[in-house]
């Protein structure tokens, strides 16, 4: 029972086969499969074949004797029905005639009006078109699995994984900690994952230059076996003519980011008795967003506006911060009676730590001209806030600010038989999958000869 | 004729190589020898490594650097990998923009995460907002389950799960739990979404019929013409026990408030009378589960002792069914083994509540 089967060439991109997992290999072996089958061999080989193919994706995890138990033929669907039709009709008009139904005749002329008439057609509506299905409800009893339904709630990046939360003790069922993966979920069951686990397995991984040098490399860096170079080439060596005004300017204001950040650096060390907790706390936050600024500006794509407002927003605020609170105040009074002189716009004085006030000395090269206006301190605001939900913190096991890891949204759905709520990393197991006309719940990435094979083969008449 | 190798002990490879004048192919050499000792054993400019030099540009590098061994050349599936993920899969690695971004991007298919099956779609979920529709309207303004599911033509079980989120969040956000912010905001970005609005499709349908599998065969009912073969006389066909949809629908007052309206009762009243059926149903029903706890609970007599609270129930020890072995019979007995360490028994709890 406990014995788990070994992993050998999980991903192999030989033979493809394709997996419950968020790998890139996975994402490119599911683009690789073929949609049509073959008619290869015997009815039995195709079988076999079919058989090896799905259960490679359905719970490879689980042994093979252990699926047959579970296995069913049993397989569930549901119609809709439609109040309007019920009401209507009492299901006689489907047997009226010959005995299956009476004839519909075709629109009629339109009058003279110019209406045409429209003949009342019973209809049960509120179902998709199309055939159920149904062999592709092969796989549903799996479906009920605690760890494969913490899978598809996307809290875990393969099933493998949400199994390892399980036997960890990370995974709660209507708030009782359950240890077993192969807990079957009743219909209105509560799970619950730890929510820490959960960041850690959707999350980028940490990487040790992401996390210690104090300028991160851009994302695209960070990655693993990926030929690196290309990103930093691009920031180093020449540019086509029209854009290079462009990165001339992005690195003016790259240099005057790290010029503020050094200043803040300098400002700290230099009064350290001076300062008070609280204002060398503000001021490293803020060394921090300039960081945080820096990394953003180096990405490829983000706008050089943007960067410069950053520098300049920043910049004030670092202007603002290396004055003691007497000094503010002064500033803020004489900010105040040249406001009541020229009776300019209002400016919303929503933060008190980071008051408004005109940059009086510049500690990096910048031209700050323009004010720190009303929408440029929301921004800010908005950047702070963000800070606080997502913070930098080298003490997770993960990289942060947390960001999803890469190939994640290719995967990404919830079937409709859970209700998820990520925020808090809870879902209900509503029903039991079912197959519905033109439509199957059941996450499966095979077409449905290759499933009808499979369930064949699952028949036991061999 | 070539020599006969008498014995084992000298490899193939070596001797071809004493032997044979000729330059040798690359590929026969042995993989680990050093290409120095390759040298001197053989100083002759006619040695096969000091051949490939012209044509191995490589081959100079080598002969510096520690290891002599070609390096490894990607396999065709690693090329192929690695294109793909330059080229297509570009755009999967990471998320941008606001909406779902799947495989069947690549062959205009949206919302179809596998391409090779397209009876598998991913289905809108109820983004935050919804959730938080659903919880005022039952929570704030008690609307009855039924109500607010056929008013957001979501599922009663849905709706029920998501009042019982909602609490949990809030009870989460009251004690400072930790939650995954960032991490739902990324999801909420991945997934599609219903906001529930008018303006949208219905999310799901909401009076689900499940097909019951005596219903699955096809049968040969005669019926004289004049008779209204209805769906109660179908049910009947199917078999005695068989419902027929009409009881079987999840909201029965959405299709009793039809019959109103076909009847000629105005939209508003009808919809009112709905809304107040609801109500008293859900009442209904709230009273029959108290009525069962109720009885339940007067099985157990209670003694109430400062520390404890003693609930004493009787049981009929007879009761074991004929083995002796019955699920809910209580209490050791002898003769019957209890084989619950047993090895190979399912153990796994099959509810837990």
């Amino acid at each position: 029972m406990r014995c788990e089967r070994r992993i050998l060439r999980y991903h192999s991109l030989k033979r493809g086969r394709v997996r419950q997992t968020w790998n890139k290999y996975n994402l490119y072996n599911l683009h690789k499969m073929r949609s049509t089958v073959s008619t290869f061999g015997t009815f039995f080989q195709q079988k076999w074949a079919a058989k090896a193919a799905t259960r490679a994706y359905h719970g490879e995890h689980i042994k093979e004797k252990q699926w047959e138990r579970m296995f069913s033929r049993r397989l569930l669907s549901a119609v809709n029905m439609d109040p309007a039709y019920m009401a209507k009709y009492d299901g006689s008009e489907q047997a009226a005639g010959r005995g299956s139904g009476r004839d519909v005749k075709p629109a009629g002329k339109p009058s003279r009006d110019g209406k045409v008439e429209v003949r009342e057609v019973a209809r049960n509506t509120g179902n998709a078109e199309g055939m159920t299905p149904y062999m592709q409800m092969t796989f549903a009893p799996q479906e009920r699995r605690l760890d494969i339904a913490v899978y598809r709630a996307l809290f875990a990046s393969s099933a493998r994984q949400a199994r390892q939360f399980v036997v960890h003790g990370a995974v709660k069922v209507n708030g009782k900690k359950m240890q077993h993966p192969g807990y079957l979920l009743n219909p209105g069951d509560l799970f619950q994952v730890d929510p820490e686990k959960v960041m850690i397995a959707t999350g980028r991984k940490k990487t040790s230059n992401s996390e210690s040098i104090s300028a991160p490399k851009e994302p695209a860096a960070e990655e693993e076996a990926e030929p690196s170079g290309e990103g930093e080439a691009t920031e180093a060596t020449g540019q086509p003519a029209e854009e290079l005004s462009h990165e001339q300017l992005k690195a003016e204001y790259l240099e005057g980011l790290r010029l503020l950040h050094q200043h803040a650096k300098k400002v700290i060390d230099a009064n350290k008795e001076k300062l008070s907790g609280g204002h060398k706390k503000e001021i490293r936050e803020l060394s921090k967003k300039i960081k945080e600024a820096m990394n953003k500006a180096r990405r490829a794509g983000t706008d050089v506006q943007e960067t410069g407002d950053d520098m300049q927003n920043l910049a004030t605020l670092m202007s603002q911060l290396e004055l003691t609170p007497a000094e503010r105040k002064e500033l803020a009074k004489e900010q105040e009676e040249a406001e009541t002189t020229s009776e300019s716009t209002p400016t919303s004085t929503t933060t008190p730590d980071y008051p408004q006030l005109k940059p009086r000395s510049m500690p990096a090269p910048t031209t700050t001209n323009s004010k720190f206006d009303n929408v440029e301190s929301q921004i800010l605001q908005r950047l702070l806030e963000e800070e606080k939900i997502n913070p930098y913190d080298p003490s997770k096991p993960y990289a942060t600010p947390w960001r999803p890891r890469p190939y994640m949204s290719a995967f990404a759905f919830i079937p409709r038989y859970l209700e998820v709520h990520p925020k808090i990393c809870a879902a209900v197991y509503l029903r039991h999958p079912v197959a519905r006309p033109g439509k199957s719940e059941i996450p499966t990435p095979f077409d449905t000869q290759i499933s009808q094979l499979a369930f064949n083969w699952y028949l036991r008449r061999r | 004729m070539p020599p006969r190798i008498r014995s084992s002990n000298c490899p193939p490879q070596q001797l071809l190589l004493n032997y044979l004048d000729a330059p040798l192919p690359s590929s026969l050499l042995p993989l680990h020898r050093p290409l120095a000792l390759a040298a001197s054993s053989n100083p002759s400019p006619s040695s096969p490594s000091c051949r490939l030099q012209p044509q191995n540009p490589q081959c100079q590098q080598q002969a510096s650097s520690f290891s002599t061994s070609q390096p490894r050349e990607m396999t065709k599936p690693q090329r192929e990998f690695r294109s793909f993920l330059k080229r297509m899969g570009k755009q999967f690695e990471t998320h941008e923009g606001n909406g779902p971004r799947y495989l069947g991007r690549l062959q205009r298919m949206d919302n179809t995460p596998f391409p090779s099956n397209k009876s598998f779609k991913s289905e809108p979920v109820l983004s935050s907002r919804a959730r938080r529709l659903i919880w005022e309207a039952v929570m704030l303004r008690g609307m009855p389950l039924k109500a607010v599911s056929a008013q957001y033509q979501v599922d009663i079980r849905r709706v029920a799960a998501v009042v019982r989120l909602m609490e949990i969040e809030k009870r989460m956000e009251k004690e400072n739990a930790p939650m995954a912010i960032p991490y739902a905001r990324a999801v909420e970005k991945m997934l599609p979404r219903a906001n529930l609005e008018s303006s949208e499709e219905p999310f799901e349908p909401i009076n689900d019929v499940h097909v019951h599998s005596f219903t699955m065969q096809q049968l040969f009912v005669p019926v004289s013409e004049s008779r209204e073969f209805t769906r109660k006389d179908a049910a009947k066909a199917f078999g005695d026990h068989i419902l027929p949809p009409d009881h079987k629908m999840r909201i029965p007052e959405l299709v009793e408030m039809e019959k109103d309206i076909l009847n000629g009762v105005p939209q508003m009243q009808a919809e009112k009378q709905f809304l107040e059926r609801t109500a008293e149903s859900e009442r209904r029903f709230a009273e029959s589960q108290k009525y069962v706890a109720a009885k339940k609970d007067a099985k157990k007599s209670k003694v109430d002792t400062e520390r404890f609270e003693f609930r004493i129930e009787n049981f009929n020890s007879e009761a074991v069914g004929k083995k002796g072995r019955a699920r809910n019979a209580v209490g050791w007995r002898y003769g019957v083994p209890f084989n619950d360490r047993q090895k190979g028994l399912y153990k796994i709890p099959t509810s837990v509540g």
